[in-house]
């Protein structure tokens, strides 16, 4: 793709969720570039002066019906008719029916060559509707995959939504779609840069992953921050205390079907916190994931509990139990906790403390959708022939469940950043710039069906050097 | 060899197609924004505009025969076709289609015994396949293709139109336009060529390959390796040399006999991808293009192939021999047309 290359934009979403409004939008407010619009019905979409073609969606299945081969045949040929103009156009924006995979929409722009030179894949932005997503995603694929294949994904139809139901929407497209960038809308007014030339297809965008969204594994699911007064109080487990002061990690309102080991115990760690600020947050996580990992001390109902990096695990019996925590002084604290069904609230005397942050955390096997992100972060080299291998062989067992892929990685010999991304079997990859004084890092991202995050963990961890 | 320049011509958009009139007195030009041009072909004097079609033209051919006035089509993103009286610049009629747009049209040509067969132009709308009189009565095939129809040509002696469209290519009766045959292929097309003398029919596909097809015999051969899709085809007067887009090179196959499985094909080099290729209709050479704006000239059968070469200010969208191969008209990307004494 050439910088001279026409960007291109593609609008999916179920029907109903806004992808005309925010066209018209678009056209309305851009109306001194020259866009063409290939939408999929006739009609719907009408500004003056611009380029609206209709046409049906016509899919070029290649070889023996493999999805990864096949490209969309209608996007060629009305392509190749807009290419046709002694003017440059500015940009293309392809709407795509509610029901379009838009795996063969991106795979037009890597693979036929006419294509690949003349236009340039900015994004995939996905319209969902904040009332309805729930419903579409229990529908099936393909709205599920038009959110894992997004680059950016307006959540629209905010007002119709309660702030908390929004809340835990984001939470379940971030399972999905860990690295795309979510906007709360209203009739889809956002500022076009969000959606315009966002660079999601850009090799050196892709440096822009933000390792936070690329949770590892972490071993506990929720943590909640406390201010609380030094002294003696309580950890109190189960539903004894049913006036509705548990606390409310609900995970997106539903309950977790399994429990990750003994439904008769709880694990638990209790570290002193400096501050609400993100980055005493994250050195509190990074060292609950240290006590996480290390040897557990068990409780039995009554027995006392200390703050610090250990592991407790506590017995409890049909689900309930309580027991003594005491600080060493009043100051906040948080509370990493992995849990079952069973609420958890700190008690002074008989009154329940409220945390003022939480987060849940989602642990590997937790998932309703059977698409989601597997992202790594993590610091060193590695080793050129190990990633290729593996990225081939990953490429050709699994490439039809990866979606979509991105990555910044460091290989051992080369100064400079190994950028790349992919859609299913297609793959870019190239040097960019020299790292100079950022520190060597991987940051990659796989979303896909059916990933295993635990081999391909293992897998990653192999090739560093 | 030498290649000079006879005249130009601007038109108000890129040049999308070009015609010689039977007679070779007239080219006719579409821009794609819409209008078409008729110069006189011996000094490029604009004899008539003609409106074309809203939206932008596609495509246009002029009936065959040396029948006076010279009929022209036209086909257009409003999903007609239309007819022009060339002579006057008068529209004659309009067949509308559909409402996709027609991108394909293609008169069938004179067979042995002329009188018999009535001008009828195959048109290719979407999925829908017209079949249109030259006073614009039209007849729409009984079944649309399975997908839009990419590529239409006529058997050279009349008797069916082939037709693709991703999946295959169905030859459609030249009198009763019912399918005769089915010929499919797993890929997208995008070009189809019959040699001259009828044996083979070639496919240009997205895959990126050329298959071969000898309807007769139910005989096909299947060529790749291209760099890109095959978008353009052409073969010579002899039914022997094949010359293909793809790359760039201008790829040449030799068709002779069993056709050109297990030989090399000549490659004809240019320095950007290949965007046209046209044979001569009663001589030997090749005219290619490539995206660099070159435009060359070949006799494939010789040991040093290359006789001409020219370099446009932008790159050539069509190359059309005149008739009787004297003059090469160029369309191209800044809307100029260009007609080219050939000599020596």
């Amino acid at each position: 793709m050439t910088s001279s290359a026409i960007p291109v934009t593609v609008l999916t979403g179920f029907l109903g969720a806004g992808k005309t409004t925010l066209l018209n939008r678009i056209l309305t407010e851009q109306h001194g570039r020259k866009l063409a619009v290939i939408e999929n019905e006739y009609g719907e979409v009408g500004v003056d002066n611009q380029l609206v073609i209709a046409g049906e969606e016509e899919l070029f299945e290649m070889n023996n019906g493999c999805i990864c081969c096949s490209v969309r045949g209608d996007l060629i040929r009305i392509l190749g008719r807009l290419l046709k103009r002694k003017d440059r156009l500015d940009g293309i924006l392809i709407e795509t029916t509610g029901l379009a995979n838009p795996a063969p929409v991106a795979q037009t722009f890597f693979t036929d060559d006419e294509m690949r030179g003349a236009f340039r894949l900015d994004a995939i932005v996905t319209v969902a509707d904040a009332k309805h997503l729930l419903q579409h995603l229990d529908l099936g694929d393909e709205s599920v995959k038009q959110l894992a294949f997004a680059d950016v994904i307006l959540l629209n139809k905010a007002d119709l939504a309660a702030p908390a139901e929004l809340d835990a929407l984001e939470a379940r497209i971030r399972r999905i779609n860990s690295v795309a960038k979510i906007h709360r809308s209203v009739n889809c007014a956002v500022a076009l840069d969000q959606v315009l030339e966002v660079g999601g297809f850009n090799l050196s965008r892709a440096t822009e992953l933000d390792p936070k969204f690329l949770e590892t594994e972490y071993p506990f699911e929720w943590a909640g921050a406390y201010t609380l007064p030094g002294g003696a109080l309580e950890v109190a487990i189960g539903h004894d205390d049913e006036d509705g002061h548990a606390h409310e990690h609900s995970h997106d309102g539903h309950a977790h079907s399994h429990h990750h080991g003994n439904d008769n115990e709880l694990d638990l760690v209790i570290l002193p916190l400096k501050s609400l600020g993100e980055s005493d947050l994250a050195a509190a996580r990074d060292l609950a994931v240290e006590a996480f990992s290390g040897w557990e001390s068990r409780h039995r109902e009554g027995e006392a509990i200390v703050p610090g990096p250990t592991l407790h695990r506590l017995e409890l019996k049909a689900g309930h139990g309580h027991f003594p925590l005491t600080l060493p002084g009043p100051g906040l604290y948080a509370v990493f906790e992995q849990c079952g069904e069973v609420p958890l609230h700190l008690q002074v005397g008989k009154e329940p403390v409220r945390p003022d942050w939480q987060q849940d955390y989602h642990a590997a096997h937790e998932h309703e959708d059977d698409v989601s992100s597997v992202g790594f972060h993590q610091p060193g080299d590695l080793d050129g022939n190990r990633l290729n291998t593996w990225i081939s062989e990953l490429l050709r067992t699994k490439g039809g469940d990866i979606y979509r892929m991105k990555g910044v990685l460091s290989v051992k010999g080369s100064n400079k950043r190994l950028v790349f991304q992919g859609v299913h079997m297609l793959f870019d990859a190239k040097f960019d710039r020299e790292w100079g004084s950022d520190p060597r890092a991987n940051t990659l991202v796989f979303i896909g069906k059916n990933l295993d995050r635990a081999k391909l963990t293992e897998a990653f961890k192999a090739c560093l050097a | 060899m030498n290649l000079s320049k006879h005249w130009a011509a601007q038109l108000d958009d890129y040049v999308i197609d070009l015609a010689w009139s039977p007679d070779g007195a007239l080219l006719a030009a579409a821009s794609a924004a819409g209008p078409i041009s008729l110069f006189a072909a011996g000094d490029g004097a604009r004899r008539h505009e003609l409106a074309g079609h809203e939206q932008g033209t596609n495509c246009l051919g002029f009936a065959p025969g040396s029948g006076a006035p010279p009929v022209l089509a036209t086909g257009g993103q409003d999903g007609a076709v239309k007819l022009w009286d060339a002579a006057s610049g008068q529209h004659v009629a309009t067949a509308p289609l559909g409402q996709a747009w027609v991108e394909h049209l293609a008169w069938r040509p004179r067979g042995k015994e002329p009188s018999d067969q009535p001008a009828v132009l195959a048109a290719a709308a979407g999925r829908k396949l017209g079949f249109v009189g030259i006073d614009g009565s039209h007849r729409p095939a009984k079944v649309d293709a399975p997908k839009t129809i990419s590529a239409l040509a006529w058997e050279p002696g009349g008797g069916c139109v082939a037709a693709a469209a991703f999946g295959g290519v169905r030859l459609w009766d030249g009198d009763d336009f019912i399918v005769q045959k089915e010929l499919p292929y797993a890929n997208g097309i995008h070009a189809l060529v019959w040699s001259p003398d009828g044996k083979w029919l070639v496919s240009g596909n997205q895959d990126p390959s050329v298959h071969l097809w000898q309807p007769e015999t139910d005989f096909e051969l299947h060529m790749s390796g291209y760099e890109g899709k095959v978008k353009y085809l052409s073969f010579d007067q002899t039914s022997r040399w094949l010359a293909t887009s793809g790359g760039r090179d201008a790829c040449v196959w030799d068709c002779s006999g069993a056709g050109p499985e297990g030989r090399e094909p000549a490659m004809l080099p240019h320095d950007a991808p290949v965007c046209a290729v046209a044979f001569q209709q009663g001589h030997g050479l090749l005219a290619t293009a490539a995206q660099d704006g070159a435009v060359f000239l070949w006799s494939p059968e010789r040991r040093q192939p290359l006789r001409a070469t020219v370099k446009m200010p932008k790159p050539a969208t069509k190359l059309v021999w005149a008739p009787d191969d004297r003059f090469l008209a160029i369309g191209s990307e800044s809307g100029i047309a260009y007609v080219l004494r050939c000599e020596g």
